[in-house]
């Protein structure tokens, strides 16, 4: 699109749903979905043929084995065998309206077998689990707009996220080490990992088929060897780098060493340490492969309890080679060459011949995605599985004399062995992995976020952040933070929230896109493909003469498969990027990064081809082939890159961009020229976009979330960038249109506080509302929900149902709802509790499945939230304001059009904000509405040249107002021409959903703590606002100490206390009660001290509680306190 | 049935089917499932009491 248009108020198709989605909308959720169609057409059925088989012998020394062979997920559907369902398909926004699942059922296929004999198969339910909506389970997937609307859901319905208990969850995509490149880093954590070991080591992240992760660390221990370190669940550790190498293949000690100084003939240090080690690994009197390989399994066998007690130790090495070392690698060879590899870079690196490179920078990570996360938690829950049926067999085989193995049996087991729908659930619904091996994260909490919907820019942004990881939140160094140059075009350098999440929390660009998994025969071509180019192959460069150290060493996804001569090496690149471009033969996701030698040194040398999934790719202009290529965060770093034609320099640059505003996110382009504004300002408003009051969904009669915010006159800015018509951000407006007087009139509009004029809030201006539902769950099975029969007064409120009818005004302790309850006999009438008061706008009953359920009702109430004074407004540029009061219409200042203001914004908010793109809208957007036109707000439209100001002067006196869009005014109060021509215009304005009614806090006396007999805090619970040390020192220096006694002594945790004046102690006065002489049935209380025996000297006091619980406190570790009580 | 009160705690309220939209009358203790199509959402279908707020 070229620029806004206001076309769609008369387009003939206007209210009839598109053909076709937005495809911007829908690259949203692509991510999402497709790693989650990944899991379920490939990836489960991968991640089975690795799950280890769980072996073990019974006690009457039969061995068996069990194993997963096969799962199955299924659609979401009625449960088998329900009468009456004339729809069997369950729809996403049922399980939102009933607060349920979105899931569907997962079947394993079961095979036991005793004693290596034929294999016994059966099927297990595992239980339904979370489904993800729009992916290939999901029954909205390849729907059009029209059956998408008719199935509740919205026509531009993106999916990704989850359904879990009724809230929409999203698994939240984090930055990730890349996979399968070992990556230089210098961490000074390392050298406490052993003795001797370095700050120095190559990190490399190995993801293997189904996308399970181990992470291996070569280390440089500062004797001049390495060591290889290795993690098996959340343990580590470290082996010498020769010594697996050595179990690895069987290879001479002479070709290790050549193949190890290959190409470093002329480094005398590395050679020695080469042959240091080698020669170490002798003297632990370990000659031969099979040598090596039965040491390595003694020493780990403790440690891999997979391993059954027949395997010989060399299986278990076989084990931890398979498992838990360079795990993306199938064959020990290829091992063997990555970790030759890995070997002579360390070296390089150590000696400060190459440079450090990093975790941060961001090319050197990828992405975590939702469905590749699943699909581990699904692996490691069905492997613990497996072990407790083992655990359960072994109970019954060990309870019953004589026990025999069979089908019945083993089903019986399998009854009590659980299954995958609860964890799965919890999973999702935390965000908490409880895992054994850790899945290979740094963490394990905050794995999922609800993807609220507070408005369409914050339900958007849900989808493209990606969060560095929360390990680094508690890091006090600012390195993760840091936006660093090779971000440009992945990560938005604008939108970031300030604060604590600064930096960490980052939202991918509008044209990042993020792999999915490569075709399998396009990525098998591409060794033959570059050995075509003139490659060679790593198994013929023994028979050729070629040296290596004239040659670049290729890698495709951490795998080394050959060479390729400095000569050739650029010839190469060209001719497989165009075919990488043309996408026939290779994957057009393929990276083709071509560190080049220097003579300084820099990132080590090499070819490194990605084909893999969760890479950040960008489209770029390939000026060559003249066609749109995808580009990844590694490769950019090597590239020429031009942003507008005149830039580019003929032979130099390879690669243009698409458009100038594509290294902005999907909510930062939708700023009103953000290239006029100060940076932070833009940033503030990436965050306050997020907060405004809109139009979250049109399906509010059916929606059941806890909060919504609605706003009920919104409008389309007049000034606007084109993305916001791309991506029809008109469907879900946000914000009103508001005529400004850019003036300091009233006194009551300082620092930041804005007038709103009274009669246009009468009209109507920023009306808006809160949608509040609530769930109600019975607490037995046969309670039920009616109206008690013998309370005729609940007739006014209630219905015959026990619920209030529709639209009635609630106020606080009216009845909300009455129920039977089968538990207590008897009925029960709830109230309304809150401070507001609101209406009942709809009340929904919801089934459920089965017989054994609780009934559950959603009453959902609507708030009038009408702007009132200290209500947040803000512009759509980072300015924002309380309303400090409604003036009355007729006070305001008026033009000569008589023109009255609907906002007074104070002009003091310019010049140290210097949001220039605010006052060029005031102009654009007065000049929009007199001329019946929509202006384009898009960034870098404007130079110096040819100014905004002056193109929307110009358009001002066009129609007849002043060209700097100042008009003249009258005062309101006496109708007096001011002199100062007042900045006057029309400017967007966003209604934030922070309104004084959720935040008033008030107490004079009230709940106070049961321990400290000092006030509660918190809104909730009715408590105050702490007066801390800061106020207290206010106080003090004012010199007012009565007014620093009532707030923390009378207002707080005033006691009296009886004190012993010459024992000095408030422990020793005790009240004894004695019987009055005269009169025998009553009694008088006399204080006397327990120390000194009589009561002459105690005395009443004034002290706070806090102060008595403490002398207590010490008494009990015996220490006492003195007093010394002065007489005044 | 012999007392009032009975009587209007047997009283069936309306409910509409939130997928096929047909009226169903849903007493106290019935299931919560739509009698037309087994759907199991139900709303409450809008009064027909007089709602009157005081302007005043």
């Amino acid at each position: 699109m070229d620029g806004p248009t206001l076309r769609n108020l008369t387009d003939p198709k206007f209210g009839k749903p598109s053909k076709r989605q937005n495809i911007l909308l829908q690259q949203l959720g692509a991510p999402h979905v497709s790693s989650f169609n990944y899991m379920v057409n490939k990836g489960l059925h991968d991640a089975v043929a690795d799950i280890v088989p769980v072996e073990f012998s019974l006690p009457n020394n039969d061995r068996v084995c069990l194993r997963v062979e096969e799962v199955s997920l299924n659609c979401p559907l009625v449960p088998l065998g329900t009468i009456g369902v004339r729809n069997q398909r369950i729809f996403p926004s049922e399980c939102r309206q009933r607060a349920a699942t979105y899931k569907g059922k997962l079947g394993a296929r079961i095979s036991w077998s005793v004693n290596n004999g034929h294999p016994v198969y059966f099927d297990k339910d595992m239980g339904d689990i979370p489904i993800m909506i729009k992916s290939n389970r999901c029954h909205l997937n390849f729907m059009s707009p029209k059956d998408l609307i008719a199935n509740g859901e919205h026509e531009q319905e993106w999916g990704g996220y989850f359904i879990i208990k009724g809230h929409e969850r999203l698994v939240r995509m984090l930055l990730m080490t890349r996979r399968n490149y070992p990556i230089a880093i210098k961490r000074s954590g390392w050298k406490t990992r052993g003795a001797l070991f370095s700050d120095i080591g190559l990190l490399i992240r190995c993801v293997q088929e189904d996308q399970t992760a181990r992470t291996n660390t070569l280390h440089f221990v500062t004797d001049g060897t390495a060591k290889l370190m290795f993690g098996h669940n959340k343990l580590l550790y470290y082996a010498p780098v020769v010594l697996i190498m050595k179990c690895l293949c069987n290879y001479a000690d002479q070709y290790i060493y050549k193949r190890l100084v290959e190409g470093y003939e002329d480094d005398l240090y590395y050679i020695d340490c080469i042959k240091n080690m080698l020669r170490i690994v002798h003297e632990q009197h370990l000659h031969s492969h099979d040598e090596c390989k039965s040491y390595l399994g003694k020493m780990f066998r403790v440690k891999f309890l997979e391993c059954p007690e027949w395997k010989t130790d060399a299986e278990v090495t076989d084990f931890i080679l398979k498992h838990c070392i360079l795990i993306h690698l199938n064959s020990n060879e290829d091992k063997f060459n990555m970790l030759v590899f890995m070997t002579q870079k360390l070296f390089v690196f150590a000696q400060d011949k190459c440079k450090v490179e990093g975790a941060d920078a961001v090319m050197m990570q990828e992405l975590l995605l939702g469905g590749h996360l699943y699909l581990q938690v699904v692996k490691e829950r069905l492997q613990v599985w497996l072990s407790n049926l083992r655990l359960n067999l072994l109970k019954r085989a060990r309870a019953n004399v004589g026990f025999i193995l069979d089908q019945k049996e083993m089903s019986n087991a399998a009854k009590f062995a659980g299954g995958l729908e609860i964890v799965m659930e919890k999973f999702l619904a935390t965000g908490h992995i409880y895992s054994d091996t850790g899945l290979g994260l740094m963490q394990d909490n905050g794995l999922t976020i609800i993807a609220e919907n507070i408005n369409r820019m914050r339900y958007m942004s849900h989808f493209r952040s990606v969060h560095r990881g929360a390990f680094f939140q508690e890091m006090r160094t600012t390195e993760a933070r840091q936006l660093l140059p090779d971000a440009w075009g992945f990560i938005c350098p604008v939108h970031t929230p300030d604060g604590a999440p600064c930096g960490l929390l980052n939202h991918l660009t509008m044209n990042c896109i993020v792999t999915d998994i490569p075709d399998e025969n396009k990525r098998n071509n591409i060794p033959s493909v570059l050995t075509e180019l003139g490659m060679l192959p790593i198994k013929n460069i023994q028979n050729t003469e070629v040296n290596v150290k004239d040659c670049y060493i290729a890698q495709l996804d951490g795998n080394v498969i050959g060479y390729v001569q400095d000569s050739i090496v650029s010839q190469l690149v060209e001719g497989l990027r165009l075919l990488k471009i043309k996408g026939e033969v290779v994957p057009d996701t393929m990276e083709i990064v071509l560190v080049p030698k220097k003579k300084v040194p820099g990132q080590f040398p090499g070819l490194f081809l990605f084909t893999g999934p969760a890479r950040m790719m960008r489209p770029l202009n390939n000026l060559v082939a003249n066609q749109i290529e995808y580009i990844g965060t590694f490769e950019q770093l090597y590239m020429d890159i031009c942003i507008t034609p005149e830039e580019s320099y003929k032979g130099v640059t390879t690669h243009m961009e698409i458009g100038k505003t594509a290294f902005l996110s999907n909510l930062a382009q939708l700023i009103p020229m953000p290239d006029c504004n100060q940076s932070p300002r833009n940033m503030y408003q990436c965050q306050m976009g997020k907060q405004t009051m809109g139009t979250p969904c049109h399906t509010w009669p059916t929606q059941a979330e806890t909060k919504m915010y609605r706003l009920q006159t919104p409008a389309t800015p007049l000034f606007r960038p084109v993305h916001y018509d791309d991506i029809g951000l008109d469907e879900f407006p946000m914000g009103t249109n508001a005529i400004v007087a850019v003036i300091s009139y009233t006194g009551y509009d300082m620092e930041d506080a804005m007038i709103i004029n009274k009669s246009s809030y009468e009209r109507g201006f920023a009306h808006g509302s809160v949608y509040k539902s609530e769930f109600v769950q019975l607490d037995h099975i046969s309670s039920y929900f009616c109206r008690d029969p013998t309370q005729p007064t609940l007739v006014d409120s209630l219905d015959t149902d026990g619920f209030p009818y529709h639209g009635k005004l609630m106020k606080n302790g009216d009845p909300l709802y009455c129920y039977y309850s089968a538990d207590q006999s008897r009925f029960f009438v709830v109230k309304f509790k809150s401070k507001e008061d609101c209406y009942i706008d709809n009340v929904r009953l919801c089934g459920n499945f089965g017989t054994k359920i609780k009934p559950l009702a959603c009453i959902m109430f609507r708030v009038p939230r009408n702007p009132t004074v200290g209500d947040k407004f803000a512009s759509r540029a980072g300015q924002k304001g309380i309303c400090s009061q409604k003036w009355p219409a007729e006070d305001l200042p008026f033009t000569e059009t008589g023109l009255v203001p609907d906002i007074v914004f104070n002009p003091h908010g310019f010049p140290s904000r210097m949001t220039i793109a605010m006052m060029i809208e005031v102009m654009a957007g007065k000049s929009a509405a007199l001329h019946g036109l929509v202006h384009d707000a898009s960034p870098f439209k404007f130079n110096e040249e040819s100014t905004a100001i002056d193109y929307f002067g110009r358009l001002l006196e066009a129609g007849g107002y002043n060209y700097y869009g100042t008009e003249t005014m009258y005062s309101g109060i006496d109708g007096r021409e001011m002199k100062a021509q007042i900045f006057f215009g029309i400017v967007h304005y966003q209604r934030l959903r922070h309104m004084v009614s959720d935040k008033w806090q008030v107490r004079s006396t009230g709940p106070t703590d049961m321990l400290t007999r000092q006030p509660l805090g918190g809104r909730k619970r009715g408590g105050g606002v702490r007066f801390g040390e800061m106020e207290r020192d206010s106080l003090i220096s004012h010199g007012t100490s009565f007014l620093l006694q009532d707030r923390l002594l009378h207002c707080s945790d005033r006691t009296t206390a009886f004190i012993c004046t010459s024992c000095k102690t408030l422990l020793g006065p005790i009240t004894m009660v004695k019987r009055m002489a005269d009169k025998p049935n009553m009694s008088e209380t006399k204080e006397t001290c327990k120390l000194c025996g009589h009561g002459e000297n105690v005395v009443e006091i004034q002290i706070p509680y806090i102060f008595k619980f403490f002398v207590t406190q010490l008494a009990s570790v015996n220490i006492n306190v003195k007093i010394e009580c002065q007489q005044t | 049935m012999s007392s009032d009160s009975k009587e209007t705690a047997k009283t069936p309220m309306v409910y509409i089917c939130g997928e096929c939209h047909s009226e169903n009358e849903i007493r106290p203790r019935d299931p919560i499932r739509c009698r037309e199509c087994g759907y199991r959402i139900m709303y409450k279908k809008r009064t027909k009491r007089l709602i009157v707020f005081d302007a005043r």
